[in-house]
């Protein structure tokens, strides 16, 4: 009897469950075809640093809602576990309906998102996005994502009220530049202020110069993915490695460069021990905040990091951009969501919400730098950076940073450093079985 | 006695047998077996490959067989540096001459209790060769010829790394010897004393080989400790300047987060392999020795 009594019980529960289920999945397409504008909730899934702190993205999401009646529900995951997490969401079709990641996505070694998500090359707003920017969420000149923060630009700042006293002029060449440090060093500065402990700072001037690759060759950033040509090939990374080698030597980093980490720069600015270091514009705003004694944005000045006489400014358009998960059931919903954030008042608030940023990929949208700030941009020829175009360059950064240390400390001669990043290229595309490397 | 040993019968043992194996053996093993494949993250096929891992390690990049050697550098030096500032420190901390002997004992072994990260930090700030406490303590006795570039200079580092991590675990190891010391009877060391042994003749007769069998204990947890170093060596220096401090554990690190894993477990299998054979050798050795004595 007992045994009777429980199959019955459990049977009438599973046969609740199957029910609950099926009611379940009608209901949601029930919601998804009849109801289109109301009960609609698109799903949005990030790493953290895809959306600013501040919340803005969440605020324009509220006003959007408010609007048509689209609800967005953000799911933010840690940023070390976004790239499997997504990868596996997307493999079991569990993916978000709109999904950002870091761009670009056109790399061997960046998540293929073309893959994964819908065209968008014909959406209106598509024209108004920055070109070089455009090609960061583009694969094949086909469009895929939206994106808003404005390029990276990393520049040499300089005190100049010292370049006055000193009666020195910015520097445009490798050997104004050296010329400039002495004379920096002989007053008793620190000429520039490096910082090796962070290990990505001191490898910005090897690639942060591709104008002097393409300026060799157009062609050149795709001849090194398709492995015609190698790093070996291009003289001016090579001239820049020594340069950087004979600075360190000539003591122009001053004595701490290898202890010093990055963290310190504001202080070693403000301080006026330093005359010079690499960084972006909105550096001087960081400065000014924590040292307001020090007027940074009246008192530094920028200039083309002049390694290898570059003198086109490294632009890297990578950032993070939003996609539209090719499985989703609401793609036109979600591609309403990118219309509403492209609207010019909605572009505006986003800056404004953002304090660290200066200045969006949308060129309509005038930025935060001041009118000295932007003729200044606006007079240079810019170049897209290396990390951002070659492969195999942004997953050894770090690596590469070692290895600099290495020459600055005497165990790495600068062919050598060059050696061994060309020999991880070539490690990290046979792993990946990049087609220019192994042939199948 | 034979009918206490089948009191249990073996298969009591086989819920933990089967347990170890589980998550110890065959976990161990199966790194062991993805060694002789291509496995990476960027494809989802292995494929077996032979020994090539192996060749590129011994044959092909000089880097590998350089972290291999500063492994092994590292754990003889430090072997031998903490057993002996310990061993030393625990009969300078079992005189009676010395007062308030536990705070001593406690204050030597507190860094045994702090974090490697935390000691790596905290040293590298004090070795800043500008702002750092040691060298501006130098400075301030006049000793500026003394002040270096600790951990920046290729010939310094390797020495200061080994320091530091001889600073911090000699404590532990002075513990455990004076644990031996106070088991030795008082009674060898009066007899001595009356036949007019001096305090070396009495180390060399009484105390060392008394103390053998913990000695043994230390240099295998010293030897193990040292061929796996990677804590200390990541917060301190990173494996730099370059890879100057690389050890196999920083390259296995580095080779799991360039995603060539396959490479990774192949390192990690060299070390089990010097581990295994080294500790093998070493209670061998001194067992022997024991027995002779």
């Amino acid at each position: 009897m007992k045994m009777k009594v429980k199959k019955v019980i459990s049977l009438t529960l599973a046969a609740g469950l199957a029910v609950g289920l099926i009611a379940g999945c009608s209901t949601g397409k029930e919601s998804g075809s009849a109801n289109e504008k109301k009960n609609v909730t698109l799903t949005f899934g990030s790493h953290q640093s895809g959306l600013p702190t501040s919340g803005i993205v969440q605020e324009l999401a509220k006003d959007f809602e408010t609007e048509s009646g689209i609800k967005i529900d953000f799911q933010i995951s840690p940023d070390a576990q976004w790239r499997d997490l997504i990868k596996v969401k997307i493999d079991s079709g569990e993916a978000p309906d709109i999904i950002c990641v870091d761009t670009p996505i056109s790399l061997a070694s960046s998540l293929h998102m073309d893959q994964y998500s819908v065209e968008l090359t014909d959406q209106p707003w598509v024209s108004r996005i920055e070109k070089t920017t455009l090609a960061a969420v583009s694969v094949k000149d086909k469009v895929y994502g939206i994106t808003f923060p404005g390029a990276k630009m990393y520049f040499y700042l300089y005190n100049k009220d010292i370049f006055k006293t000193l009666g020195l002029s910015v520097p445009t060449t490798y050997k104004e530049f050296f010329n400039v440090c002495q004379t920096l060093k002989n007053a008793g500065y620190t000429p520039i202020y490096e910082a090796t402990t962070n290990g990505w700072h001191q490898v910005l001037p090897l690639f942060e110069t591709g104008g002097l690759w393409l300026n060799q060759d157009p062609d050149m950033y795709e001849k090194l993915n398709e492995n015609k040509i190698d790093l070996d090939g291009i003289p001016s990374l090579l001239t820049i490695i020594k340069q950087l080698d004979e600075c360190a030597k000539a003591g122009y980093f001053g004595e701490d460069y290898l202890s010093n980490a990055w963290e310190n720069a504001k202080e070693a600015m403000a301080t006026e021990r330093c005359v010079m270091t690499v960084a972006e514009l909105g550096f001087r705003g960081q400065i000014e905040k924590e040292y307001p004694d020090f007027k940074a944005t009246e008192k530094l000045g920028a200039f083309v990091m002049p390694w290898g006489d570059n003198q086109e400014i490294g632009v890297n358009p990578a950032s993070n951009a939003y996609f539209i998960n090719k499985d989703s059931k609401y793609k036109e919903e979600a591609k309403q969501f990118f219309d509403f954030l492209a609207r010019p008042e909605n572009l505006q608030k986003r800056l404004n919400g953002q304090p660290e940023l200066s200045a969006l990929c949308w060129p309509e949208i005038t930025s935060k730098y001041t009118k000295e700030d932007q003729a200044f941009l606006d007079s240079l020829t810019k170049a897209n950076v290396v990390q951002t175009s070659v492969n195999y360059i942004d997953s050894q950064w770090m690596d590469v940073g070692k290895d600099l240390e290495g020459m600055y400390t005497g165990a790495l001669t600068p062919e050598e450093v060059l050696k061994t990043i060309m020999e991880r290229r070539t490690e990290q595309a046979k792993l990946q079985k990049d087609p220019g490397w192994v042939r199948k | 006695m034979m009918n206490q040993n089948k009191l249990y019968p073996w298969y009591f043992a086989g819920g933990a047998a089967l347990l170890f194996f589980l998550l110890c053996f065959v976990p161990g093993m199966l790194g062991i077996a993805f060694s002789f494949t291509d496995w990476n993250n960027f494809s989802s096929e292995i494929h077996f490959v032979g020994l090539s891992n192996y060749k590129a390690v011994f044959l092909e990049n000089s880097e590998y067989l350089k972290y291999i050697s500063n492994t092994l550098i590292f754990t003889v030096v430090t072997t031998i540096m903490k057993t002996v500032v310990g061993m030393a420190l625990a009969l300078l901390l079992t005189q009676n001459f010395i007062r308030f002997k536990n705070f001593h004992r406690m204050v030597i072994f507190s860094p045994q209790v702090m974090s490697y990260l935390v000691a790596g930090l905290v040293f590298r700030s004090m070795l800043h060769p500008t702002t750092g406490f040691l060298n501006n303590f130098l400075r301030s006795l006049s000793l500026d010829w003394l002040a270096k570039n600790w951990l920046t200079d290729l010939h310094m580092v390797f020495p200061t790394v080994m320091a530091v991590d001889t600073w911090r675990g000699m404590g532990y190891i002075m513990v455990v010897v004076i644990a031996g010391l106070l088991s030795v009877s008082p009674e060898y060391y009066e007899a001595a004393s009356i036949d007019g042994a001096s305090f070396f003749q009495k180390f060399k007769s009484i105390t060392l080989p008394l103390l053998k069998p913990v000695l043994i204990n230390v240099t295998v947890l010293n030897v193990t400790y040292g061929l796996r170093v990677f804590d200390m060596i990541y917060s301190l220096t990173n494996g730099g300047p370059g890879n100057a401090t690389g050890v196999i554990n920083t390259a296995v690190y580095k080779e799991f987060s360039k995603g060539n894993l396959a490479m990774g477990t192949t390192l990690s299998s060299i070390l089990f392999l010097v581990v295994l054979s080294l500790l093998y050798f070493i209670i061998k050795s001194m067992e022997h020795k024991e027995v002779e004595g």
